[in-house]
C-alpha cells in the first residue's frame, strides 16, 4: 500500500511520448498558454525548445522564469491556467503542459544543470517569514537581485505545505528537496525551527533587515464548532502531514468520512484510498458544477474510487455519526465512520506577530503590509491561491521591494 | 470486397499485379521471395547476383534511419552490396521459385564487372528461368568502382554492358539507374541504344544519414568509422518522381517502359508513380520496415482508386499525369489566387501569420483580440505558404486576380 502512496500517480512522458506530445503543439504565434501562466513560466517557449530537441534550453526557460518549476509541473491546476486556452483544443485536446514541464525539469535534474547563478551583493538584507512556496520564491527572487536573504521557518524543514501537505504521490519529497537546494545554492540563509512572534520578534527583524516579507501561508486547518473536541475528528492538514512525514506508514481506518471538496479534500480522499481505506466518502458543500477541486485532483479521487456527495452541509454530529442536509433539495444524509476528516479550508496562524489579519489576509492589496513589511502567498490579497500564484506574487513583490528599497 | 484487374503487361511479360520487391535485402533467397509471392506480390527482383570473382563481405551494422518527431524511417540508409550467397545457390533459388510459381514474375538482377561477366550472368539467369533481367548500374555502395553507380553515370558503359547482356540472353532487359547524376536521360538513352527495353528508377541516393554527436562519427558506426551509402524510403519519393517525369517527358523517351522505385509505402504512392508513367513498381524500404504485408493495402487501395477513376485496366492509368508537368516557363503566370480563410475551421494558432511574415510577403494580418488571421490582398502574392502550414486545412484557394494587361480570364483558370 505504501508503494502506491510513494509512487508518482500520473505516469510521466518517455523520450518517445514527449516527442509526440510536443509535435502535437501548434507552436502558436501568440501562445495562450504563455499568456495564461501567472508566473510567466512561458510554456510556449519551452515546448518549442523541446520540439526542436533543445532540452537544456527548455530547462533554462523554466528555471529562469519559475524557481519552483518542478513543483508547479506537478501541483499546478494547468487546466485553469496554461492549458485553458490551448489552441490545440480546437483539434482535439490541450497539450499536456504540466507533464512536459515535469519531463524537462526531471532532465534538468538528471543532467545536474545549475541554471541560476548567485548575483553580486547589493548590500541590502531581507528577512522572509515562512518557508513555503511563497517564502521560498520571494527569497529566490531577492537573491537573484543581489539581496542577502535570511528565511525563518517554524518547522524543522523548508517547504511548508509542499513538504507537509501535498501527498507524496503528487509531489515526491526528493523533487522538493532539489528545488529548495537550488535556492540554498543561491545563498539563502535558512533558520528552521524558528517561529517569528515566539522565538524571534517581528520588530527585531524589522530593525535588523532592510525589508521583511511575510509568507506565513494558511498553516492551520479550519474547524467547525460542532466538531471541536471530538476525538474521531482530525483536520486535513494534520492528517496529510502525518501521512507525509511517515511516508504513508500510518494506521488507516476502514471507513472514513471526509468533509469538504477542494483540492485538499481530494488529496485526503486519494491518500486514504491509496493507503488501503475500504470506504472513503466525501461530503461536499459545493455542488459538482461549482466544485473547487481541480479536474486532475477530482479525477484522481474518482479513479481511486471515492464516493462523493455534493451540495450537503453538516447539521449535527453525535460522536462518529454526522448528519448532513442538502443545500437546495429536501434530502438528508447520515454517516457513521470510524474517522472524520475536515477538509474545509485553512486559516492563518499568526500568533505573536501582532498583526491584524482580516479574513486570513493582510495588506491593502499592493503586497505591502506596512513600513518595510511586504506580503506574499496565501496571506496576501493576491486572488491566485495556488503555488504558481505564490510564485507570481513573489516575483512581483521582489520587484517592488527592489524598486523601493534596493541598493541601486 | 472490391475486385479489379491489377494485371499489367510490361516488356511482353504479364504481371498479375504491378507490385514487385526491388533487388535488395528483401529478396535475398528462396524463402523470402516465396513469402512475398504468397503475400501477394506480383513479382520479385531477386537480389543482384554478381560475378564469381567478386567477393561479398558486408559490414556490421549496415543500416541507419532518419526520424522526424515520432516518425521513424522518414528515410533509410543501407550499406549492403549485392547478393552474398554463392552464384549457384542463387540460380538454384531462381529455378525453384519459377518452378513453384510459374504465374509470378521473377526478374533477375545482375551486375558484372566487364562485358564478359555481364554476358555470362545474363545467360545463366535466363537458363535458370528468369522472366526478365534487370541490370544493376546503380548500387552506390559497391567496393569496386567498375561496378554500381559509377557505371550508371557513364553512358558508354551503360550502352556497352546492355549490348553484352543482349548477346548473352534474349530476355527483356531493364536498366536500373542511379539518381546520383544530374540528368538521367543520356544514360537511359544509351542503355536503350545498347539494347535495354526499359528503365528501372531510381536506385538509392548517396547519403550520410546522421552523425553521432557524442562520438563524432557518421552512422552506422563500423569500428569507429562510417561510409557514404544509399538513402531510400519516403523521403526520396519526390526525387524518384522527378527522374521518371524527366525521362517520360523527353520526346526521345516517350512511352518509355518504366519500373518505378523510390519510397513507395501506400497505394497513393503507387498511384503517383503509375500516373507519371511507371507500369510496374518496386519496393524495399517499406517492406524492411513493415514486412511483405504492405502489398495487401497497396493492391486493395489501388483497386478502389481504379473504381473511383472509373478504369477497368490499370494500364489505362499509366502516364496520365505526365503531360500535366510542364517546363516552368510554360506555366500560366497571368494570375494570383488569394488564400481564403475559413474562420470557423481556424483554431487561431497564428502559424499562417508567422510563416507569411518570416517566409513570404507579410500579407497575413493578425487580430490579437480575436486571434484570427486575415489576408491583405495588397501584399499577398498568392504563394499559399499559409495553406501549407495551417494545421487544420482552414485555408483554401479563393478569389483570383488577373495581373494587369494579361489575357487570361479568371473564370477559365483551373486553380
Amino acid at each position: 500500500m505504501k508503494e502506491r502512496y510513494t509512487t508518482e500517480l500520473e505516469p510521466g512522458f518517455t523520450p518517445v511520448t514527449i516527442a509526440g506530445e510536443t509535435a502535437r503543439c501548434l507552436l502558436c504565434h501568440d501562445a495562450p498558454c504563455s499568456k495564461a501562466c501567472p508566473a510567466g513560466t512561458d510554456p510556449a517557449k519551452f515546448i518549442r525548445s523541446v520540439r526542436f530537441r533543445n532540452f537544456k534550453g527548455a530547462a533554462e526557460t523554466i528555471r529562469e522564469n519559475n524557481i519552483l518549476g518542478a513543483v508547479c509541473a506537478r501541483v499546478c491546476p494547468q487546466e485553469k491556467y496554461c492549458q485553458q486556452g490551448c489552441s490545440r483544443s480546437g483539434i482535439d485536446r490541450p497539450i499536456e503542459i504540466g507533464l512536459i514541464q515535469r519531463y524537462v525539469t526531471d532532465l534538468e535534474a538528471a543532467f545536474g544543470m545549475k541554471v541560476l547563478e548567485k548575483a553580486g551583493p547589493n548590500g541590502k538584507k531581507a528577512a522572509v517569514i515562512g518557508g513555503g512556496p511563497g517564502g521560498l520564491a520571494v527569497a529566490a527572487e531577492l537573491l537573484k537581485k543581489g539581496w542577502a536573504v535570511e528565511l525563518f521557518e517554524k518547522d524543522a524543514k523548508l517547504g511548508g505545505y509542499l513538504r507537509y501537505g501535498v501527498p507524496e504521490y503528487r509531489l515526491p519529497t526528493g523533487v522538493l528537496d532539489l528545488e529548495i537546494q537550488r535556492i540554498l545554492d543561491l545563498g539563502l540563509v535558512a533558520h528552521t525551527g524558528v517561529k517569528v512572534g515566539k522565538d524571534v520578534a517581528l520588530d527585531d527583524l524589522k530593525a535588523k533587515f532592510d525589508a521583511v516579507v511575510l509568507a506565513i501561508g494558511l498553516a492551520a486547518g479550519k474547524w467547525l464548532a460542532m466538531f471541536e473536541g471530538n476525538p474521531a475528528v482530525e483536520t486535513a492538514v494534520s492528517f496529510l502531514r502525518r501521512a507525509k512525514e511517515a511516508g504513508g506508514d500510518i494506521d488507516i481506518p476502514a471507513n472514513v468520512l471526509v468533509v469538504g471538496g477542494g483540492d485538499v479534500s481530494m488529496d485526503v480522499c486519494t491518500t486514504l484510498k491509496l493507503l488501503g481505506a475500504k470506504n472513503v466518502t466525501a461530503v461536499v458543500y459545493e455542488e459538482l458544477c461549482e466544485f473547487k477541486a481541480s479536474r486532475k485532483e477530482l479525477a484522481g479521487a474518482r479513479a481511486a474510487v471515492v464516493s462523493l456527495h455534493d451540495g450537503y452541509v453538516p447539521t449535527a454530529v453525535d460522536g462518529n455519526k454526522v448528519t448532513f442536509r442538502h443545500r437546495k433539495i429536501d434530502a438528508e444524509l447520515t454517516y457513521t465512520a470510524e474517522k472524520i476528516i475536515l477538509a474545509i479550508g485553512q486559516e492563518v496562524d499568526a500568533g505573536g506577530l501582532g498583526l491584524a489579519f482580516e479574513r486570513n489576509q493582510i495588506g491593502d492589496g499592493t503586497l505591502k503590509a506596512g513600513e518595510k513589511l511586504y506580503v506574499v502567498g496565501d496571506v496576501s490579497a493576491d486572488p491566485e491561491k495556488t503555488v504558481v500564484g505564490a510564485v507570481a506574487g513573489a516575483k512581483r513583490a521582489a520587484a517592488l521591494i527592489d524598486e523601493e528599497l534596493g541598493g541601486k | 470486397m472490391i475486385k479489379k484487374d491489377l494485371s499489367v503487361e510490361f516488356l511482353g511479360v504479364r504481371f498479375e499485379n504491378p507490385f514487385c520487391l526491388s533487388s535488395s535485402p528483401v529478396g535475398n533467397c528462396y524463402e523470402m521471395c516465396k513469402k512475398a509471392y504468397d503475400t501477394g506480390f506480383g513479382g520479385v527482383v531477386f537480389k543482384t547476383i554478381g560475378p564469381k570473382s567478386y567477393f561479398i563481405d558486408e559490414v556490421s551494422p549496415r543500416f541507419d534511419k532518419l526520424d522526424k518527431e515520432t516518425t521513424p524511417f522518414v528515410g533509410f540508409k543501407n550499406m549492403e552490396q549485392i547478393a552474398e550467397h554463392p552464384l549457384e545457390e542463387n540460380l538454384a533459388d531462381i529455378r525453384r521459385l519459377k518452378a513453384e510459381y510459374p504465374g509470378k514474375v521473377l526478374i533477375a538482377s545482375i551486375m558484372g564487372n566487364d562485358e564478359q561477366t555481364w554476358e555470362e550472368l545474363a545467360r545463366l539467369a535466363e537458363e535458370a528461368g528468369a522472366d526478365m533481367l534487370e541490370l544493376n548500374f546503380s548500387c552506390p555502395q559497391m567496393t569496386s568502382h567498375a561496378m554500381g553507380s559509377d557505371v550508371g553515370s557513364n553512358p558508354d558503359l551503360c550502352r556497352k554492358y546492355c549490348a553484352a547482356v543482349k548477346r548473352g540472353s534474349k530476355l527483356p532487359v531493364l536498366a536500373k539507374m542511379t539518381p546520383n547524376i544530374t540528368d538521367m536521360v543520356p544514360v537511359a538513352i544509351a542503355s536503350l541504344e545498347g539494347g535495354a527495353d526499359g528503365i528501372a528508377a531510381i536506385n538509392t541516393i548517396k547519403s550520410v544519414c546522421n552523425v553521432d554527436l557524442a562520438r563524432e562519427i557518421g552512422m552506422p558506426i563500423v569500428d569507429g568509422k562510417s561510409s557514404i551509402s544509399g538513402y531510400s524510403g519516403k523521403a526520396v519519393k519526390p526525387v524518384a518522381l522527378r527522374f521518371i517525369q524527366q525521362m517520360r517527358a523527353d520526346p526521345r523517351l516517350k512511352d518509355l517502359a518504366i519500373s518505378g522505385i523510390g519510397g513507395i509505402e501506400t497505394w497513393e504512392d503507387a498511384a503517383e508513380f503509375i500516373l507519371l508513367g511507371a507500369t510496374t513498381l518496386q519496393m524495399t524500404t517499406s517492406v524492411m520496415q513493415y514486412g511483405y504485408r504492405v502489398v495487401e493495402d497497396m493492391k486493395n487501395g489501388l483497386m478502389h482508386f481504379m473504381e473511383e477513376k472509373g478504369v477497368d485496366r490499370l494500364q489505362d492509368l499509366v502516364g496520365r499525369a505526365t503531360a500535366n508537368i510542364i517546363p516552368a516557363e510554360e506555366l500560366n503566370r497571368d494570375y494570383i489566387v488569394y488564400p481564403e480563410i475559413d474562420s470557423d475551421a481556424c483554431v487561431g494558432c497564428g502559424r499562417c501569420y508567422i510563416s507569411c511574415y518570416d517566409g513570404a510577403h507579410q500579407a497575413m494580418k493578425w487580430d490579437d483580440a480575436l486571434r484570427r488571421p486575415a489576408c491583405d490582398h495588397e501584399k499577398c502574392v498568392g504563394c499559399h505558404l499559409c495553406a501549407l502550414v495551417c494545421p487544420v486545412g482552414a485555408i483554401s484557394k479563393g478569389e483570383i486576380k488577373i495581373k494587369p494587361g494579361r489575357s487570361t480570364k479568371a473564370e477559365n483558370v483551373r486553380v
